[in-house]
């Protein structure tokens, strides 16, 4: 967040200009601003400390409010979820035998390993939540109109990585409840036509055993991500090409500075993270014993947005060849 | 830098010194969302060898010094608390305190140098073995080291 | 190769007609004698005597246990074919003499033959072999069975010559005699209650003798539950508190010695207790006073009374100390396994309970133990016990409490976090409006 921080008042030498005569820092900050993530071009042959100012000084649509808010969340969700998450991997192991032992170690005995798996797991609540009312709005104000097709691809394509990284997770703490929600999915999605058995193909069969669970593991913390950081790069991108979603009709639109922007975000996560620590803190995802494929305790339903998928599953008639 | 503020108004040394107390004040306090991050994040990835591990694997019983001969001491670790009996001026063996029948603690009975179980009077003696009684197996031994009169035992 | 041709021979004796195939496989001879045997067989298995065999020292349906008796005797020869005996070499002449080589009635029924032993002759036949020796050394088997059948209640009425008693073979069969560990055997612990119930659950027999029907009673006890519902082949059958060979009730003084074979921990405090030392000679309580001889009962609560009252009716303090043992032992059970119903909260947390288990463990110990006690009737003895299990089940409980609590703490810590928080966005919110006052006006 050093780009955001705004210039020393007094003028003094500082740490910036010392490195500034070693390192073009302008064109490092540039990869940012090519990866998308800021609105202008920036001329990497200025001192950095004029380009930051430029493009704090550059006026932006407030985007921070208002429903386009929600693409914002899907981004710093997942940098939140690609934080804990990468901290959770250094202590679990996917093998059966250990992934509920290895789950429960950092849960239980691991200093504030409580924190990180229940602000992972009520991120991933939230961000599923996110992904799918943005995809809503989306749809709902129309705009998936051209040019803003691959936005709509692309938040299309972010609420179904979004459920399958949730579907790959659960499965992953291998507690009773987890093992036999998963047991119970992978059975819808088995039963769709065509998609079905390529799916069974693809995770490593139709009994959920330690081959499927490897195949979960590598599905959540690497497949799945890179596309879905794939589609943040996209949004973004796209983004200054096709420019924000208008603003509600019979509104101005306001406009105001990406340094006013910048902290609004920060604010916007300061606040989030508050939520998800007051979530994780009061109402914590509990666990059941270890996973018995022996055993199924009761209360066991597919996870929520499988309910869908589930119920037209009922009602449709598939052929019984399929 | 040079907005006024309504409160700020008339002093010119002041305000200044205020307004860089007050930079620097919330400047230390945004700086201490990364001290409690690096807190977190720094007790959570300490590598695990250094904490005190319940299931440790090597248990300290004490000192060599503090046993009489022939006498047995129950040391209470975890879910598998054991015995330590000094047999004589050197050798000390240890024996899980758990009977193999119905999981009850034994007692150690000195006079006669077995592990009885006060469930169903099941007796062992101290290698282990199975004297009498229900018990199916033999008691569990674990190797014993003395070092620098500290009696470790390994589990 | 006897052995094997003796196969087709007993399926002619049967009247079997796959028979006529094998011819092939027999030597000359053989085939001679089959045909005769053709011929005559169909009478021979009928047993009569009599009939001329030209060809009898052929040895078509010879075994080395059975000799040739099984040629009119298949039943028999199948039944035996299969014993320890007949493994060990002991032939049909062992035990009912004559002469297993002939085929002729005659010859086979000879010099030497007894026929079908008389129950009464038994035993001593059994105790030829059995009481020698010289000839069990080599099995390590006890030769002193027939002694101690004499002193038995089926070997006292034997001797008095009432013969419808057990003997050896019923319980061990005549002619099928299995080693005890073969779980086909009657004297497989598993087989032996229906062994023994096979008279003693016989309730006509049991009428005429005026005794009860100790089979059924048995099969309601706790013994035989554990034996048949759970398995467990240590659990006691007849013999265990009869003897074996020497079956017979044990003595009213000696009833604790008997039980206490197993429950050792029950009869120490029982002959601790004021129950024991209030017997005099032979009369007074013993285990079967509250427990039942056969029907064997774990005490109950609703039991006790009835128990209590057969010789307390009148002292209701003392009917009283049952109950009171009993709730005072429910009490310390209770605190232990709220004390496990915390842990189990405290694993969903999940707090570490490892530490926790293991006191639940030991106070589950003395709960135990606190049961052998209670037949001391003491209050204060079980007390020692339920006192220390319910002290441990408070401990552990009042520690999960505890940590519970630090969760709650966490709450507390949520609360000061979020002004914390608030104060933040307060600071990012200066800056945000101070950059925007400073940001439009005076830079370019």
């Amino acid at each position: 967040m050093s780009a955001t921080r705004p210039p020393d008042p007094n003028g003094r030498a500082s740490w910036v200009d010392w490195l500034e005569r070693r390192i073009n820092l302008s064109e490092i900050f540039s990869f940012l601003t090519h990866f998308g993530f800021v609105i202008t071009p920036v001329d990497t042959s200025r001192p950095v400390r004029e380009v930051l100012r430029e493009v704090a000084e550059t006026p932006v649509p407030k985007y921070a409010s208002g429903p386009r808010v929600l693409g914002l969340l899907t981004a710093i969700l997942f940098a939140l979820e690609a934080v804990t998450g990468v901290l959770l991997a250094y202590y679990y192991k996917p093998t059966p035998e250990a992934a509920f032992e290895s789950t429960r170690t950092i849960v239980r005995d691991l200093p504030a390993g409580w924190f990180l798996h229940q602000m992972h797991a009520w991120g991933a609540w939230l961000l599923a939540a996110v992904v799918v009312i943005r995809l809503l709005r989306l749809f709902w104000d129309g705009l998936y109109r051209a040019p803003r097709e691959v936005l709509w691809w692309t938040a299309v394509a972010m609420v179904w990585l979004v459920l399958q990284l949730d579907f790959t997770g659960r499965l992953l703490t291998w507690d009773a409840h987890s093992y036999w929600a998963t047991v119970r999915g992978m059975e819808v999605v088995f039963a769709l036509p065509i998609a079905g058995p390529i799916l069974a193909f693809l995770l490593g069969g139709r009994v959920v055993n330690d081959d499927v669970l490897i195949r979960f593991y590598a599905l959540h913390v690497m497949v799945l991500p890179t596309f879905y950081a794939a589609c943040v790069y996209f949004t973004f991108a796209t983004l200054r090409r096709v420019g924000l979603s208008p603003a509600p009709e019979g509104r101005p639109e306001a406009t105001t500075t990406f340094r006013d922007h910048l902290y609004t975000m920060l604010m916007l996560t300061v606040g989030l993270f508050g939520v998800l620590v007051t979530l994780a803190t009061v109402l914590p995802f509990r666990f059941l014993s270890a996973a018995d494929p022996y055993v199924t305790p009761g209360g066991v339903r597919p996870p929520w947005y499988m309910l869908a998928p589930y119920a037209t599953l009922q009602w449709l008639p598939v052929p019984a060849w399929l | 830098m040079s907005a006024p503020r309504e409160r700020a108004a008339p002093a010119t040394g002041e305000p200044a010194t205020r307004r860089r107390f007050l930079t620097w004040l919330s400047r230390a306090f945004l700086g201490l969302w990364g001290l409690g991050a690096a807190g977190v994040v720094g007790a959570y990835l300490r590598a695990p060898e250094h904490r005190e591990k319940v299931a440790g694997h090597l248990v300290s019983a004490g000192l060599l010094d503090d046993f009489k001969i022939g006498e047995g001491r129950l040391v209470r670790h975890g879910v598998s608390p054991f015995y330590v009996v000094r047999l004589d001026a050197e050798r000390v063996v240890a024996l899980s305190a758990v009977c193999t029948h119905v999981r009850c603690i034994v007692d150690f009975d000195r006079e006669r140098r077995v592990l009885v179980c006060p469930c169903h009077d099941g007796r062992f003696d101290l290698a282990g073995n199975v004297l009498s009684g229900p018990p199916p197996r033999a008691l569990p031994t674990y190797a014993v080291s003395v070092r620098a009169g500290e009696i470790f035992v390994h589990l | 190769m006897t052995a094997t041709r003796s196969a087709p021979a007993i399926e002619h004796a049967g009247g079997g007609r796959r028979g006529a195939l094998a011819p092939g496989l027999l030597p000359l001879p053989a085939l001679a004698s089959l045909a005769a045997g053709l011929l005559l067989l169909p009478a021979l298995a009928l047993a009569q005597p009599g009939n001329p065999n030209p060809d009898a020292s052929a040895p078509t349906a010879v075994s080395p246990g059975s000799g040739r008796c099984g040629v009119c005797h298949p039943t028999e020869r199948v039944q035996f074919e299969k014993s320890q005996h007949a493994e060990e070499g002991v032939r049909c002449t062992s035990c009912h003499g004559g002469n297993d080589r002939s085929l002729e009635v005659a010859s086979a029924h000879g010099a030497g033959f007894r026929g079908r032993p008389a129950r009464k002759d038994v035993p001593a036949l059994c105790a030829s072999c059995h009481s020698s020796e010289a000839r069990m050394r080599p099995y390590n088997l006890p030769v002193d069975q027939h002694a101690l059948y004499q002193t038995s209640g089926h070997g006292r009425l034997l001797a008095r010559g009432d013969t419808r008693v057990a003997v050896c073979s019923d319980c061990h069969g005549a002619h099928d005699i299995l080693p005890p560990k073969d779980p086909a055997s009657r004297t497989f612990t598993l087989n032996i209650p229906r062994t023994c119930g096979a008279c003693h659950g016989d309730s006509t027999l049991m009428k005429q003798r005026g005794k009860p029907d100790v089979f059924r009673l048995y099969m309601g006890s706790v013994h035989a539950r554990e034996l048949y519902d759970r398995g467990n082949l240590r659990a006691p059958t007849c013999v265990s508190c009869h003897g074996v060979h020497g079956a017979a009730p044990p003595a009213l003084g000696d009833v604790d010695k008997v039980c206490g074979q197993c429950h050792t921990a029950e009869r120490r405090y029982f002959m601790a207790g004021g129950h024991y030392r209030a017997r005099s000679g032979d009369d007074g309580p013993e285990c079967a006073s509250c427990h039942e001889a056969h029907t064997v009962q774990a005490a109950q609560p609703e039991r006790l009374a009835g128990s209590c009252a057969q010789c307390h009716a009148k002292d209701a303090k003392t009917l009283a100390l049952g109950r009171r043992i009993w709730t005072d032992y429910h009490s310390a059970a209770d605190e232990v396994e709220k004390a496990a119903a915390l842990t189990a909260r405290a694993d969903a947390v999940p707090l570490q309970t490892d530490d926790y288990r293991a006191r639940i463990e030991e106070a589950r110990t003395y709960l135990r133990e606190a049961l052998p006690a209670a037949h001391a009737v003491q209050e204060d003895v079980v007390a020692g016990f339920t006192t220390r299990a319910r002290s441990m089940g408070h401990e552990v409980q009042s520690e999960i409490y505890g940590k519970l609590g630090h969760l709650r703490q966490r709450k507390f810590v949520l609360i000061l976090f979020w002004f914390y928080l608030l104060l933040t966005l307060l600071v990012l919110k200066r800056y945000r409006d101070q950059g925007a006052r400073k940001g439009s006006p005076d830079r370019p």
